[in-house]
């Protein structure tokens, strides 16, 4: 049974980040993650601030530069939205992916990376992206890395304060792969047992720029950077592929749980990072060549 | 093919008018446009709502149970332990239903005194004035427990100086088949084969959690509406609190899934013991986390078959191993052991033949009865090791299971002669060729096809003397009434009687109303379980329609001045067959019937064939009425780099004797298709020294609409069950092979079979390389 909670409603972004600085609540965006939790706790909650009425946190704004995706997007949104295929196709693989259609409608991309799980799906693709994070509160806007905004297991650099508005990214440039893959226990409605993104620039025949994120097999979603380095400078070989994909297993911590055990884990992350770098030195290479 | 004529096919003056059609049952508007009840829509004006406080102790005492602040908190109107409670020797978990046989004594305390004995064990019940007071109330109830070393293995369990959980050994049931000279068989065999496969605990998972409402009406009646398949609880329910039946009415709303799980008496009691304490009104529907609790899944088994077979592929001697874990209390355990033991050799004539099976008491959650009831563990077994064999000979495995198929005539396990068709070899040849042609392999996929057959009982163990009652009456007007007390658990079960009585009576399915499922006004049927519902109350309801047809065509006969014979019945009309203009409309012909003082109603009960039991030493005697047989065959791709499996194709392949609704056989086939693949893929309860790990549907994992993969129903009918028009039972059946075809199906991907369930990512991974480095 869902305990009772109080429910504030605010209209504008100003009321709501007031609301966030004087009263002890918390944000709730598509309660996806909120009200399973509310529920399992079994205590009257405490106060929840609603974003559904905040329009600056909806929509997606595509330029050449730079995608600015509203914190209140939902999983739905970004499948329906026709420029993302090319904006961040690893997005997209992954929002396929993501729960089913009744969660993807109401999860938000704020939600997801406020939580701080370290399966969270949308996390992996937007750090292979380096996104980057607007955060407001009553006391003014910063914009920080997802990178630094990920601190340990459900613990992010976000005050209590301070709602997430906006993340954007540099869309990938031609001659950049970007993928993602899910490995879960079944097909919908699945707590990923291993997240991997990576996004690939290959220009004249080597490798540019390397980002290979990992999902579940840490206390927090991570880059892989030693593996990345290993990319950059020359093309892409079986061993070099080789070596970055030992290098992401070796740097992943994971742990023994009801769906997967530690060592099998680490195997996953060696075989799709293997196939997703092989996967991408292909289409990104073809780009050029 | 061995075609049998059933009398009921033969005999029949009727050409089928609407048996078999794919015709909208009449639960489907009320279900689609979601104005159909179930038991926790309903309400009364001061209704409580109830809440169970059950143990997070596997094995403990229960020093002291304190429930004195629960009582003090405000809107609380009543908290009972089992101090409270009426000196009944606890519930009945045993056979519910029409059975006039005997049945084991399996009583378990309603509320546990002194002891828990698994995690999850009932030890308090509230009722209160909402929902939040009555969980509040629950966190405070002050329990003192001192823990007692607990067995959570049954080969534990069964070695000497184990602690006792149940009787003298924890011995729940067992049983032994002796049959021909497997010294003998062993001996002529040029290879043996051995494998020892394991299954795991399965969750009904139905997607409508226990729920019920009880109140004492103004006549002094205990009333239930209930989602349960047996309305026949009512007994147990009396028994248990010291009522005499008759004042106990239980009704059984739409159930939203039951799959077994609500076969045994699931929260009926304690509402009824709210009820009579509180004298409110009393609502409870388990939540999810609590409904993993409240009832018994599907046993985990361990099977070795030892199988002796000629270099031809036929089997000489088998020898069968059968453990199950139980849990702490015996529910159905040894009847589910019987039905493994019956179905150990699966489809299979086995002439040699030894089976040792038992059923072992732990401190684990006590598992229950389940769709397929033990016989789809001992299939699983049964038909990966016809993979095994047929791998050694390098023979295919279709021809081995060819050379071994029992066939109509043939005796099973227990010496029983097979007398409806045995379709098996049909049905398997069939399933297969729909997969078609295989994909392709990648660089990181293997393909593989599998097949299962299997046999499986319809309708209840003789010696419970199974029968089922319906009535059927016409109206003035030509609608039609049928009363039966099936309960309708989402199969369509009375719908189908409407379907029978329609064309029995030659009226629209949409005129006939069936009444279902009350224990006080309408005829007593029997459970919703055993693949009986439709052999057993469709029997009763077109006996009872047959009777009344011949009245009205006696009447009838008697106007034109014909023969009963020359008449039939169809839109509602009574005509000449060979002159069908001359008719009359069922409502004249009721209003005839009625002057002229002749029933327009019947009431009928059909009676299953009975025995009196098996031999104890040789386990030979008649268990069951009959068998269903088919197949399931099954396309997978797995991945050989992260060991997941993605079920491409699942066809299902059954002779069902005759289809009564072709649609709800398809859907039965569809439904079980995916119940299926979550055993063998993903479906697992994780106990961790008798604690549920896995009590969310996050955690345990059934399939979800993403997962579904193409999936297809062969309907074939042999007409030669004993079913009405020769219907043979079908929703246990049609699930019986499909965890067994996944299995075998990811054995011939990857060349190497995985024994034990679920086929997880992990396993399949893990038997990749230990194949590697056996090479
Ligand atoms: C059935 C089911 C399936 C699921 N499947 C998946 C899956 O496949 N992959 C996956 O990653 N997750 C999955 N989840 C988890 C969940 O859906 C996601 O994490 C989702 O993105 C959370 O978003 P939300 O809008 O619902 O967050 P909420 O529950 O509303 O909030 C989550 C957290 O974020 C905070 N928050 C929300 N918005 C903001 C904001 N703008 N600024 C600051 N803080 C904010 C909240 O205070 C809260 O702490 C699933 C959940 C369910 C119930």
């Amino acid at each position: 049974m869902l305990p009772p909670f109080e429910l504030l409603e605010p209209h504008s972004l100003d009321q709501a980040l007031k609301m966030l600085a004087t009263s002890e609540s918390v944000p709730l965006a598509g309660g996806t993650n909120l009200l399973p939790d509310l529920r399992a706790r079994g205590e009257a909650g405490g106060r929840f601030i609603s974003l559904a009425a905040l329009d600056q946190l909806h929509g997606i704004e595509h330029s050449d530069s730079r995608v600015l995706m509203g914190a209140r997007t939902t999983l739905s949104d970004i499948l329906h939205d026709p420029l993302m295929p090319t904006a961040a196709p690893s997005l997209v693989s992954m929002a396929k992916v993501f729960a089913g259609s009744m969660v993807r409608n109401a999860a938000t991309v704020a939600g997801n990376i406020c939580y701080g799980s370290p399966s969270a799906d949308v996390v992996p693709p937007l750090l292979s992206l380096d996104a980057e994070l607007t955060l407001a509160s009553a006391a003014g806007e910063r914009t920080l890395s997802l990178n630094d905004f990920l601190l340990d297991y459900k613990k992010t650099a976000r005050r209590p304060d301070e709602l997430l508005i906006s993340v954007s990214w540099a869309p990938p440039t031609t001659g950049t792969a970007n993928l993602f893959y899910k490995l879960g226990r079944r097909r919908g409605d699945a707590i990923t047992v291993v997240g991997v993104a990576v996004t690939i620039t290959i220009e004249k025949g080597n490798c540019t720029k390397a980002r290979i994120a990992l999902g579940s097999v840490a206390p927090t979603v991570f880059r892989a950077q030693e593996a990345e380095e290993a990319l950059v400078g020359g093309p892409l070989t079986a061993t070099t592929i080789g070596t970055a994909a030992q290098a992401a297993a070796q740097a992943s911590r994971p742990i023994d749980d009801i769906r997967a055990s530690a060592d099998y884990r680490r195997h996953a992350v060696h075989m799709l990072v293997r196939r997703l770098l092989t996967e991408a030195w292909q289409t990104a290479g073809s780009q050029h060549d | 093919m061995n075609r049998i004529e059933s009398p009921a096919a033969s005999t029949a003056n009727l050409q089928l008018r609407q048996v078999g059609k794919p015709l909208v049952r009449t639960d489907s508007p009320t279900k689609v446009y979601g104005t159909a009840v179930y038991a926790g829509d309903l309400t009364m004006p001061g209704m409580l709502c109830a809440a169970v406080l059950h143990s997070d102790r596997a094995s403990a005492l229960l020093r002291h149970v304190d429930t004195s602040r629960a009582e003090a908190l405000a809107g609380v109107h009543c908290v009972l332990t089992a101090a409270d409670l009426p000196p009944s020797q606890g519930v009945m978990t045993d056979m519910p239903g029409q059975t006039g046989g005997l049945t084991k004594n399996t009583k378990q305390p309603i509320l546990a005194k002194d002891r828990v004995r698994f995690c999850g064990e009932p030890i308090a019940l509230v009722a209160a004035e909402n929902a939040a007071i009555a969980e509040q109330a629950l966190r405070l109830i002050d329990i003192e427990y001192e823990d007692l070393d607990g067995i959570y293995d049954p080969f534990d369990a069964l070695a000497p100086g184990a602690p006792i959980i149940f009787g003298d050994d924890n011995v729940v049931a067992s049983y032994k088949v002796r049959k021909g000279d497997i010294e003998k068989g062993f001996a002529e065999a040029d290879f043996i084969v051995e494998n020892t496969f394991t299954t795991q605990y399965q969750e009904q998972a139905f997607l409508e959690p226990e729920a019920a409402l009880a109140w004492v009406d103004e006549h002094e009646v205990l009333n239930i509406r209930s989602s349960t398949q047996v309305v026949e609880h009512y007994r147990a329910v009396a028994d248990a609190i010291g009522l005499p039946h008759n004042r106990v009415r239980l009704r059984a709303e739409f159930v939203g899934g039951g799959f077994g799980g609500k076969e045994v008496m699931t929260i009926e009691v304690w509402l009824a013991l709210l009820a009579l304490a509180s004298r409110r009104p009393v609502q409870l529907v388990q939540p999810r986390e609590r409904s993993f609790l409240s009832h018994g899944p599907r046993h985990p088994f361990t099977m070795t078959h030892r199988t002796g077979v000629s270099g031809d592929g036929k089997i000489t001697a088998l020898q069968i191993k059968l453990t199950s874990d139980a849990g702490a209390y015996a529910k159905l355990s040894p009847y589910i052991l019987l039905y493994a033991t019956v179905g150990a050799t699966g489809p299979y004539r086995v002439d040699n033949l030894h089976i040792d099976s038992v059923s072992a008491a732990t401190n684990n959650l006590p598992a229950c009865a389940f769709r397929g009831f033990g016989t789809m563990q001992a299939n699983l077994a049964c038909e990966g090791q016809m993979e095994e064999i047929a791998k050694l000979l390098g023979m295919d495995s279709m021809e081995v299971r060819r050379r071994n198929f029992i066939h109509t005539g043939d005796a099973n396990v227990t010496g029983q002669i097979i007398r409806s068709a045995v379709w098996s070899d049909q049905c398997a040849t069939q399933a297969l060729a729909t997969l078609g042609e295989r994909p392709t392999d990648t660089q990181t996929t293997r393909i593989g096809h599998g097949v299962a057959c299997y046999q499986q009982s319809y309708g209840r163990i003789r010696w419970m003397k199974d029968s089922s009652e319906a009535w059927v009456g016409v109206e003035m007007d030509g609608t039609v009434i049928v009363r039966s007390a099936v309960t309708d658990i989402g199969a369509g079960q009375s719908s189908a009687l409407a379907q029978i009585t329609g064309e029995i009576l030659g009226v629209p399915m949409d005129q006939v109303v069936v009444y279902f499922g009350d224990g006080a006004v309408t005829p007593l049927a029997g459970t919703s379980t055993a693949s009986r519902a439709l052999y057993m109350s469709g029997n009763a309801t077109k006996m009872a329609a047959s009777q009344v047809r011949k009245n009205l065509l006696s009447c009838v006969a008697g106007y034109f001045g014909v023969k009963i014979e020359q008449l039939d019945m169809c839109d509602s009309q009574v005509f000449i067959i060979d002159d069908p203009q001359r008719s009359i409309a069922l409502k004249d012909c009721v209003k005839l019937c009625a002057a002229e003082g002749v029933h327009r109603h019947n009431l009928a009960i059909f009676r299953a064939p009975t025995s009196e039991g098996i031999d104890p030493e040789t386990g030979q005697g008649e268990v069951f009425p009959d068998f269903t047989y088919g197949a399931h065959a099954a396309q997978v791709a797995v991945d050989i780099e992260t060991g997941e499996v993605k079920v491409l194709k699942s066809i299902g392949a059954h002779d069902v004797g005759q289809a009564i609704n072709l649609r709800a056989v398809e859907g039965q086939v569809e439904g079980s298709a995916l119940m299926g693949q979550g055993f063998a893929l993903c479906e697992e309860l994780i106990l961790k020294q008798g604690r549920l790990q896995t009590g969310s549907l996050s955690e345990y994992l059934i399939p979800t609409s993403e997962d579904v993969p193409e999936i297809k129903a062969i309907v074939l009918e042999s007409r030669s069950g004993l079913g009405p028009f020769g219907a043979k039972g079908i929703g246990e059946p049609v699930y019986a092979p499909v965890a067994a075809s996944i299995a075998n199906a990811v054995a011939d991907a990857i060349g190497v079979h995985i024994f034990e369930l679920p086929i997880t990512p992990e396993k399949v991974i893990k038997a990749l390389r230990e194949k590697e480095s056996t090479k």
